[in-house]
């Protein structure tokens, strides 16, 4: 059909877009490999040694930024990871406790205790908000610092440790510039995948929209516990070779300084990417090498250059280097969708059930917002919900989602009682929603975004992605097509590559509804989905909810919108301080004179 | 720019605003007069808070807003109360960690300390219920009294224009007929009123002007007075008969400041 | 030796409870918690050092001037690394601005003034031994500044206003009050507070720049188990952890008595997030 090859077309440019910006992307990173690999040839020994350095910094740092620039979390003392590692590693070689390792053995074992120590730094931030947090990883670094200082027997105390010595042909300086390098360039790469796959944006959306990851079934613990392994793995990696290029090893190597330097390299950098750290790593080792007269003050520069970010280009280098998102988006694009393609886009649910509350009662301090709630969802009808503010609307949407617990009554998909404060659950059970205010992640693209949504679909893991294995790159595959699918649905698709914060409002409200089609829900929760669009944008909203609900899925709308609920729903049910004021077709509602009192008051 | 002496206190023209990127009000045109007490209708999510916090200075707008004779565009809530114009926000939100004196006095703060009692004094005596609790804790007023001290707050600065979200909102009846009999103190005493509420009967009671606001834009203006009132504000808010409510509108006209041309 | 714990604990303690209580103004004042809370304290030691020790002013002038140097260094905090981030929706901006001027400002002080700990002059001319000024001045600190705030919170319209922009500051500016003004005027006396602490606590401190990470972290201990915003709850817990951390010194030696108070600390945040005294916040959705 016509149709289905327009959309072809459309996912063949996007795709040959994709590719042609893939080979853009790839560009610096290659770059910089040549001059990495050839770098012997037009640098002297110095130089090398300072490579070398960057090179171990950028492993620690590679790591570093899924926890930072990643999932957003403000571990500033990081520090402690680089000490353990290197005290691990060199004591080991060295046989103080045990007889002697091969350097690789330690090395190994100290990425074992890097990932468990990495978890054990990371774990409060599951539980404390951002600047505790920030404050435990810098108690961390302290103590580590101290407890080195403090265990003679095993660490030298003051005095320290010789590092390891790794051998031919890596102990020679270029020799071990290239094992640096390998190892840099090998994290550079894993974490790129990383950073593509559904976990890297699995990381953003914990970041900038934690609420609407819970709804796309994103575990924040899991993912949060897998980076930290990782990357407390790959700091005491970073340790070991840090060892080795010192040759000797004291406590009063590990500055807080130090810690301030990986942070600082991130968030010049850039959150969320790859390449801006790795810009802002070079660039902090290499300044000090030019800023001669001025190495004593380079924290202070670092301090200043990170404060000079924040307020002027809190994106950092990558926002900087991000040509493609200054060019101007076409201003007031209509947003026309296409409900013909949603065949495609969901399954034909085989759900028999209806989505209901049972009584439902949800109290907050001893007020009821909801009592006596009797409400049933069925599939392929459009149930709308409505009432003045403050009746009780939004509860329920959020006690379907799984955020408040019923003080009595239950709610039920197909007979079955919802689990409670599960939120990540629905997902799973094929509940989406949007939400009043939408919530994505800013600075990443719509079609990050909406690929965001498919998350839980995905089937390979945390390793495969890593090493871009065959059933991660099939992931990747299914879900670009499936994301550009209701892009073009929603009628978007020529926004996919633009950065979410640019975008009208108006448009916002679409990328929340491509996210939530990506998991073909058998039930679909719209919070005020109008609030703010134009007359025509209404309609044509109104007519893709229509055509989501007669493709099987039953939808919940939550509007102010008279005229939106009155021309699209099959049943609405109309809410007024907590209870059910009344309940029927929209043509009974509206004689209805307790609701056109309710709405007007008295 | 020539100003006519017919001008209205409040003088609000071509107003949009909204929050972020969502626009909530669009060209938003409205006038209270000197002494006038004007109600401010609509379904919820029409814009009516949106339009106080623009007025007052609370959110940036585009548009126009004189009050006095004054222009007050880009003006804040500091300036605002400076010139007679008193916003009281929805939701009765007084300082529930400080007593209901400090709550008034904190509205004279920028009076001069002799006049700061005399101020309070005044506010409290047409509220005697809260002046018999002033030493207690607003936090352990009721909603009502909540609300009773929040408009005395507003009362405070002497108003030459109260604004008012929906005092109403959570209040026994009893206590509803009390805060009203107080505005309908207010409006003999000269002091003009824009009231936003929920409660159409009792405001058209009080009213003597009614603007209807529904999906952001002013769709019904009219004098409290006229038949048939009630029905086509029903109309309004559910937008079954919006053409027609466009055309009486227009036919009213909008008021603007008569004579000269309109410029900045 | 319980005399000596007591003493040095208490003393201790009184200058973590004070960086706590400058933790909590600025907090109160923007909803913000900044890193230059622990900077202050150390500049309220080195400036005193400076002024007094090394330029010899009198005791009277070069504490005058500590505090009023110190004072400028909290309203310039509001005004670059504070209001600046507040308008942004990225909540996490705040912390690095914070974090970048106290970093400037310990750099500078390690360079200009000294990277090893210099001696902070005795402020009175008594002599050593007993219940030791060095001890009772951090107490005597501590009580004018918990009293004084009493003081301006209850008596003065000003402190009253505090309070109200603590609770709502959105009410605040609707009712006219000068609320930005407010706030710098808080980042102000957050700036006082945490000098003092730093100059009553010089002798034990000493004037040097890595009181600053140090002071972040201890100062921020009693804010985290008494409660955001809550002063009474910080001075009780900063006495507290003063105690704690001078009897784990005696029994399990200086370096270990840090990973035991670390310890504790992790140990009470994970189990009630909140502090000891705050109240668990509903989520928004």
């Amino acid at each position: 059909m016509m149709d289905m090859s327009t959309v072809r077309l459309q996912s063949t440019r996007a795709a040959a877009f994709g590719s042609a910006s893939t080979i853009g992307a790839a560009l610096p990173f290659l770059l910089l490999l040549t001059i990495g690999a050839t770098l012997p040839l037009f640098a002297g020994g110095y130089w090398g040694l300072i490579a070398t350095r960057a090179c171990v910094y950028w492993v620690l740092v590679a790591g570093l930024n899924l926890v930072v620039g990643f999932a957003g979390q403000i571990a500033i003392g990081w520090v402690a990871l680089l000490t353990l590692g290197a005290y691990t590693t060199s004591v080991l070689a060295a046989g103080n406790v045990m007889p002697p390792f091969p350097p690789y053995v330690a090395l190994a074992i100290a990425a074992g205790v890097g990932a468990v120590f990495g978890v054990i730094i990371g774990l409060p931030a599951l539980r404390l908000r951002t600047f505790y947090f920030a404050i435990t990883t810098l108690g961390f670094a302290t103590i580590v610092t101290q407890v080195a200082l403090a265990w003679q027997s095993v660490t030298g105390g003051g005095v320290g440790v010789p590092g390891p010595i790794l051998p031919e042909p890596f102990s020679s300086p270029w020799g071990f510039y290239y094992f640096c390098f390998a190892l840099a360039a090998i994290c550079t790469w894993m974490t790129a995948n990383i950073a593509a796959s559904r976990f890297g944006r699995a990381l953003t959306a914990i970041r900038d929209a934690e609420v609407a990851a819970e709804a796309c079934g994103i575990a924040k613990p899991a993912l949060l516990v897998t980076v930290f392994l990782f990357s407390g793995a790959l700091a005491a990696i970073a340790g070991g070779l840090f060892a080795v290029l010192q040759s000797y090893i004291t406590p009063d190597a590990f500055t807080f300084d130090l810690s301030l330097l990986f942070f600082i390299a991130i968030l010049i950098g850039g959150r969320g990417s790859v390449l801006g750290p790795l810009l802002g790593t070079i660039l902090l080792t290499f300044l000090p090498e030019f800023a001669a007269p001025l190495v004593a003050w380079s924290t202070f520069l670092y301090a200043v250059l990170l404060l000079v970010i924040v307020l002027v280009v809190p994106g950092g280098i990558a926002e900087m280097l991000d040509f493609r998102n200054r060019r101007p988006l076409e201003s007031n694009r209509a947003i026309i969708p296409r409900p013909d393609l949603l065949p495609r886009l969901l399954d034909a649910n085989v759900n028999a059930g209806a989505l209901t509350l049972e009584q439902v009662a949800v109290s907050f301090g001893g007020v009821r917002a909801i009592d006596g709630l009797d409400l049933a969802i069925q599939p392929r009808q459009v149930h709308g919900l409505i009432g003045p503010n403050g009746s009780g609307k939004t509860t329920v949407l959020n006690v379907i989602s799984g955020y408040y617990a019923p003080l009595a009554g239950v709610a039920k998909l197909n007979g079955v009682a919802l689990p409670v404060h599960a939120q990540h659950s629905r997902a799973q059970l094929r509940i989406a929603r949007t939400f009043q205010t939408p919530r994505l992640i800013g600075a990443a693209s719509v079609l990050h975004n909406v690929m965001i949504g498919g998350t839980i679909d995905g089937r390979g893991s945390f390793a495969e992605s890593l090493l871009s294995l065959p059933r991660h790159r099939r992931d990747e595959a299914a879900l670009h097509e499936q994301a550009m699918l209701a892009l073009t649905t929603v009628g978007l698709e020529q926004l996919a590559p633009a950065r979410v914060d640019r975008l009208p409002h108006s448009a916002l409200r679409f990328v929340e509804i491509a996210r939530a089609l990506m998991l073909r829900p058998a039930f679909l929760l719209l919070d005020e989905p109008a609030a703010g669009l134009s007359a025509e944008e209404i309609r044509r909203l109104g007519a893709l909810i229509v055509a989501v609900a007669r493709q099987g899925a039953g939808v919940l709308l939550v509007e102010h919108h008279a005229d939106l609920i009155f021309d699209i729903c099959d049943h609405i049910t109309v809410l007024n301080l907590g209870r059910i004021l009344a309940a029927g077709t929209p043509t009974e509602i509206r004689s209805h004179r307790e609701v056109v009192n309710a709405y007007l008051g008295g | 720019m020539p100003i006519s002496a017919a001008e209205p206190l409040l003088w609000v023209a071509g107003l949009s605003a909204g929050y972020g990127k969502i626009g909530v009000l669009r060209d938003i045109d409205l006038t209270v007069g000197a002494g006038e007490l004007v109600a401010l209708l609509g379904p919820n999510g029409a814009g009516k808070t949106t339009l106080l916090r623009a007025v007052s200075g609370l959110l940036p707008c585009s548009g126009q807003v004189r009050f006095a004779g004054r222009n007050l565009a880009g003006a804040g809530p500091r300036e605002t109360v400076r010139a007679g114009l008193v916003h009281v926000l929805e939701g009765h939100r007084v300082f529930t960690q400080l007593t209901a004196c400090d709550n008034l006095l904190l509205a004279a703060y920028d009076l001069p300390r002799a006049e700061r009692a005399a101020r309070v004094e005044e506010a409290l005596a047409l509220f005697p219920e809260i002046a018999a609790r002033r030493h207690d804790r607003a936090g352990a007023f009721s909603g009502g009294q909540q609300q009773m001290l929040a408009v005395a707050q507003g009362l405070v600065h002497r108003p030459r224009l109260l604004m008012l979200d929906e005092p109403s909102a959570g209040l026994s009846p009893m206590l509803v007929d009390r805060v009203f009999a107080v505005l309908g103190q207010l409006r003999k005493s000269g002091t003009a009123v824009l009231l936003v509420e929920q409660l159409i009967e009792k405001a058209l009671a009080l009213a003597d002007r009614v603007y209807a606001l529904a999906r952001g834009a002013i769709v019904l203006q009219a004098a409290t007075r006229e038949v048939d009132l009630p029905h086509r504000l029903e109309r309004a808010y559910f937008g079954l008969d919006h053409t027609g409510a466009q055309a009486e509108s227009n036919e009213r006209g909008n008021a603007r400041p008569s004579g000269g041309v309109v410029s900045s | 030796m319980v005399e000596s714990i007591v003493s040095y604990g208490l003393g201790i303690g009184c200058i973590y409870a004070l960086i706590g209580v400058t933790y909590n103004v600025m907090f109160s004042a923007s909803r913000v918690f900044s890193f230059t809370a622990g900077t202050l304290g150390m500049l309220g030691g080195v400036l005193g050092s400076l002024f007094i020790a090394r330029l010899g002013m009198p005791v009277v002038v070069g504490f005058a001037l500590t505090l009023a140097a110190s004072a400028l260094f909290g309203v310039l905090t509001e005004i670059v690394a504070v209001r600046p981030v507040l308008k942004s929706l990225e909540q996490h901006l705040y912390v690095l601005s914070t974090l970048a001027l106290a970093l400037m400002t310990q750099q500078f002080t390690a360079i200009e003034w000294s990277t090893e700990p210099q001696p902070f002059p005795r402020l009175f001319d008594i002599a050593r031994g007993g219940f030791d000024q060095q001890f009772w001045l951090p107490m005597l600190a501590c009580m004018v500044v918990v009293v004084g705030l009493e003081l301006l919170y209850r008596y003065t319209l000003v402190g009253r206003a505090f309070l109200a922009i603590s609770e709502d500051n959105y009410a605040a500016r609707a009712l006219g009050l000068p609320e930005r003004a407010l706030r710098t005027a808080s980042y102000a006396l957050a700036g006082v507070i945490g000098a003092l602490a730093g100059f009553a606590g010089g002798e034990m401190l000493l004037a040097f720049f890595a009181n600053a990470p140090m002071l972040t972290f201890y100062g921020f201990v009693p804010v985290a188990l008494g409660g955001m915003g809550n002063n009474r709850g910080a001075v009780v817990a900063g006495l507290l952890l003063g105690l704690f951390q001078q009897a784990a010194n005696f029994l399990v030696g200086g370096l270990f008595a840090s990973v035991a108070v670390f310890t504790m600390f992790i140990i009470v945040l994970l189990a009630r997030p909140e502090g000891l005294a705050g109240m668990a916040a509903e989520r928004r959705v």
